[in-house]
């Protein structure tokens, strides 16, 4: 019987050897398969059960917190503003998965970062919370100015401190609930969640950075500030000739002005009136070099800086495609064909002219805290690029105020204040509709704001002007910023 | 102090240590995942109380049976351990309920040893054992007393509590088939007959065999217990096979039970989806596979050395506490810890096995053979179950799984095998050779 026990033996141990070659595949060969598997919500389900820091703006109004509830989730995601901040803090479903900062941030939300993971040998044994808080240099009141401004337009406004690159206001309208998506009735959610990408007016995505449109003649500042760069121009010289239209070589289609009006002149009083034909003109004088150069300066063709995901790139096309298509530079040279732009760009375009030439980071996170208030990391101001000179900045931050004072862009006038600005009214290809831009900064002789406002155009709206349309906007926005930046 | 013992009590504390060990970190992290952990107050007493129980059985086994094998106990005891720590974090109800039945279970084990003071005692009774174990095997298809739980029929209720008196019967009949194949083995092992080129065996020694399968149909038919069933008939050819080297026994006893298994399968809508879960749990991950796909689910998160105890997610796997307790042993404690498992029963089918080879007495060699079987075929079926090798049947995981009976039933088993393990080193001793 021994012998027949002894292959017993045998037997049983090559039964648990296939467990355990089973076990390794499992546990180990296959484990990265299962655990990204679609209906393994293991992961999601911890985030959501687990504590989760929370999100504020700079003056301390809370906008995205966890709060405990009963169930088998321990923790919802709360967004107490509701839309306000939807493509800011972003949602972060069971479903869906994360945007905004709650994605771009998530592992300092959820603790998991290695910073604040184990600060010292001492918090393996104490009792303390690991995740961090994100303090945002948003301005809880721009921020609502912002919206109540723009009202129920479809666009975007954004405030930037244009010496710091620090965010004061990002609104985009349509917005959505966040509380929608993050709600743990998850038939709810998904029913909300279905309508948001059904809506033609894609409220899931912001204006304000995530969507790029034909700027317009806000671009004309771009053009300037090449031809003070390049030396083909200076305010006052050369003079164009007042005319209606401009023919570019290699075509014979003219380009007009606005209301097919005449102008001309010189450098500041073609911004006064923001000149097609001499700014078309201009540009094909510039060249297609110095205009890709000083484009690409202001952040076009470059992945956003901003600390956001899924930002828009900028678009200027590039030097070499206008060699045999100069009527297009003609047309790229005032905001049109291909030239598009995010209104985050816009803004960190004026904010760059603003600030003396010099380019800030821009950034909605300011400080990330842990539970014990220290400071874990603190976004501080960052260059990011010189793309005009300190004189052709001043040069060009003068002739922006006389387009306040006594151009198109007086609309954005406040009394007191020296405020600078450029309008822009974008034609958009197979509709009547036009965009309305505006972008601005003050006070011209230490600029503590700039701004972009965009309202987007369509058969609806009509021809809606930058300086009719979206100056106001801008102008309210402007006197908040102001006010809530006098003490930073 | 012999060898043994020492080796006994060293390894006893080893096991204490790894129990409270887990206990503490599951207990750590109950308190609030990861985040505010605090060891549990009371650790101190824990600790007191598994090493008091602990040490009581290993003074029992000094007493009783002191030239005993000594890893058996520690092995279990570090299996109970880790079982218990892992229930704790999982339920702390069934927790308390299994903390009463290891100390039962531990009683039971130190009452077997001290009556049963001569294995070939047992061999006496083997028709009431065969009586017995008939009547526990069949208590749960009676009414009254019978009692169905999650769509299987185990149950027997003794007032207030549920006994599973399968778990009962195994033992019972490994001792009755031990004790009859070793007066009919030479019988079974001759009477074949030869058709043509094959030994066939004559029809009346079948009866066992068929005796054996019918049995275990019942218990699959009205039962509805694939993984017993599987269990009993398989340990019990393995012990015809081991008494009469008749190699067509398991050769005939696999037929019988495909048949079997195939009629369930045509039969029994349970059976079908046993199946179709096996050939493809992704097919229906939230529905039929849900189980499974979470056990796996569960395995992968715990990777190498695990996600720690307490701060996995096990509460989503169904049966968590009984069947699939290795599941979360895998996520917890990760592939190291799952390993320990597997390898303390591989410890203990070796143990068991050696004791079965060293021991002189037929009755005896028998009776080890078919107890160590029965673990070890045990673990396999529930632990290849939750590893999809086999498909998914439900028996537990013994000494780690939840459940008072199974506890109880493999200390017992525990119990016996010490009981051979002394013997066959006692007769070595004194140079006595005890035949029957």
């Amino acid at each position: 019987m021994n012998l027949r026990i002894r292959r017993l033996t045998v037997g049983l141990l090559v039964l648990y050897t296939v467990l355990f070659v089973q076990l390794n595949l499992v546990q180990l060969v296959l484990a990265d398969g299962y655990r990204t598997n679609e209906a393994n919500t293991r992961d999601i389900v911890r985030l959501f059960s687990e504590p989760r820091g929370s999100i504020s703006t700079s003056d301390g109004t809370v906008i995205a917190r966890s709060i405990e509830v009963e169930g088998e989730l321990d923790r919802l995601r709360e967004y107490p503003e509701g839309e306000l901040y939807a493509h800011v803090t972003g949602y972060l479903s069971l479903n869906f998965g994360a945007s905004g900062l709650e994605r771009e941030r998530n592992d300092e939300l959820a603790g998991t970062s290695q910073e604040i993971e184990i600060k010292s040998f001492s918090d393996l044994f104490i009792e303390r919370d690991r995740t961090a808080n994100l303090i945002l240099t948003i301005d809880h009141d721009v921020q609502r100015t912002a919206r109540a401004a723009l009202g129920d337009k479809k666009g975007a406004v954004v405030a930037i401190d244009p010496r710091t690159g620090e965010v004061l206001a990002m609104w985009s309208w349509p917005s959505f609930d966040p509380n929608q998506l993050s709600s743990h009735d998850l038939g709810g959610a998904s029913q909300a969640w279905l309508a948001l990408l059904d809506d033609a007016d894609v409220p899931l995505r912001s204006r304000a950075y995530q969507e790029r449109y034909a700027p317009g003649s806000t671009f004309k500042v771009v053009t300037a500030a090449a031809a003070l760069d390049g030396g083909h121009a200076t305010p006052t010289d050369p003079i164009l000739e007042v005319t209606d239209n401009y023919v570019a070589p290699q075509t014979d289609r003219p380009i007009m002005n606005f209301g097919d009006s005449s102008c001309g002149g010189d450098l500041t009083e073609m911004l006064r009136v923001s000149c097609n034909t001499g700014f078309a003109e201009l540009g094909v004088t510039v060249g297609a070099d110095r205009m890709a150069i000083s484009a690409g300066g202001f952040g076009f063709n470059d992945p956003s800086p901003v600390d956001l995901p899924n930002a828009a790139t900028s678009i200027f096309p590039s030097a070499s495609f206008f060699t045999n298509n100069i009527p297009l530079l003609a047309q790229s040279a005032i905001g049109q064909f291909e030239t598009a732009a995010s209104p985050l760009q816009m803004a960190m375009l004026a904010a760059a002219v603003a600030n003396d030439g010099v380019m800030m980071r821009p950034h909605l996170v300011s400080e990330v805290i842990d539970s014990d208030g220290r400071t874990v990391d603190s976004v501080g101001p960052e260059v990011i690029g010189t793309p005009i000179t300190f004189s052709s900045a001043a040069e060009l931050k003068a002739m922006l105020e006389n387009v306040v004072v006594k151009g198109t862009a007086k609309s954005l006038a406040i009394e007191g204040v020296r405020v600078a600005g450029k309008t822009g009214t974008a034609e958009i290809e197979g509709s009547d509709g036009t965009h309305a831009w505006i972008i601005g900064f003050a006070p011209v002789d230490n600029p503590r704001v700039a701004v972009a406002v965009f309202v987007e155009g369509d058969d609806t709206t009509g021809q809606q002007t930058g300086g009719a349309t979206a100056g106001p906007i801008a102008r309210e926005v402007m006197i908040d910023a102001l006010e809530a930046t006098v003490a930073r | 102090m012999n060898q043994y013992r020492a080796a006994e009590l060293g390894l006893i504390l080893l096991a204490a240590l790894v129990t409270a060990g887990t206990y503490a970190l599951a207990g750590a992290s109950e308190s609030g995942l990861g985040q505010g952990a605090s060891i549990p107050a009371n650790i101190g007493p824990f600790l007191v109380v598994v090493l008091g129980v602990l040490v009581l059985a290993h003074v029992a086994v000094r007493r009783f049976a002191p030239e005993a094998d000594g890893t058996l106990l520690p092995m279990a005891a570090l299996l109970n351990g880790i079982g218990y720590a892992m229930i704790v974090r999982l339920d702390q109800d069934l927790a308390k309920f299994q903390a009463i039945w290891t100390i039962l279970g531990v009683a039971a084990f130190i009452a077997t040893l001290a009556l049963v003071r001569d294995i070939r005692v047992l061999a006496r009774y083997r028709w009431t054992f065969a009586l017995v174990g008939f009547l526990a095997l069949i208590a749960p298809i009676a009414p009254v007393v019978g009692r169905e739980i999650n769509g299987a029929r185990l149950w027997v209720s003794l007032g207030p509590v549920n006994v599973q008196p399968g778990e009962f019967a195994k033992i019972a009949l490994a001792v009755f088939v031990a004790s009859y194949l070793v007066e009919k083995r030479e019988l079974l092992a001759l009477g074949t007959r030869r058709i043509g080129p094959i030994l066939v065996p004559d029809l009346k020694h079948l009866g066992p065999v068929l005796a054996a399968w019918g049995a275990s149909l019942l218990v699959m038919v009205f039962e509805r217990d694939l993984g017993s069933s599987l269990l009993m008939f398989a340990t019990f050819v393995v012990m015809l096979w081991i008494a009469t080297g008749r190699g067509w026994y398991p050769g005939v006893g696999g037929a019988l039970f495909a048949v079997g298994a195939t009629m369930a399968w045509w039969r029994f809508d349970h059976v079908q989806s046993r199946v179709r879960i096996w050939l493809d749990p992704w097919r229906d991950v939230t529905g039929e596979g849900f189980q499974i796909v979470q056990a796996f689910f569960a395995l992968a998160s715990g990777g190498i050395t695990g996600t720690g105890p307490g701060l996995g997610s096990p509460e989503r796997i169904p049966a968590r506490e009984t069947d699939f307790i290795f599941a979360v042993i895998g996520e917890e404690l990760g592939l190291l810890g799952a390993t320990a498992i597997i390898t303390a029963f591989i410890l203990i089918i070796g143990t068991g096995l050696r004791v079965a080879v060293r021991s002189r007495d037929e009755f005896a060699k028998l009776l080890a053979t078919g107890l160590t079987v029965t673990l070890g075929l045990q673990a396999f079926i529930i632990i290849g179950g939750v590893l999809r090798v086999l498909p998914l049947t439900g028996i537990t995981l013994p000494f780690v799984s939840y459940g008072g009976s199974s506890l109880l039933a493999n200390y017992v088993l525990l119990a016996l095998l010490l009981r051979i393990s002394h013997e066959s080193a006692h007769v070595k001793t004194d140079q006595v050779l005890v035949t029957t």
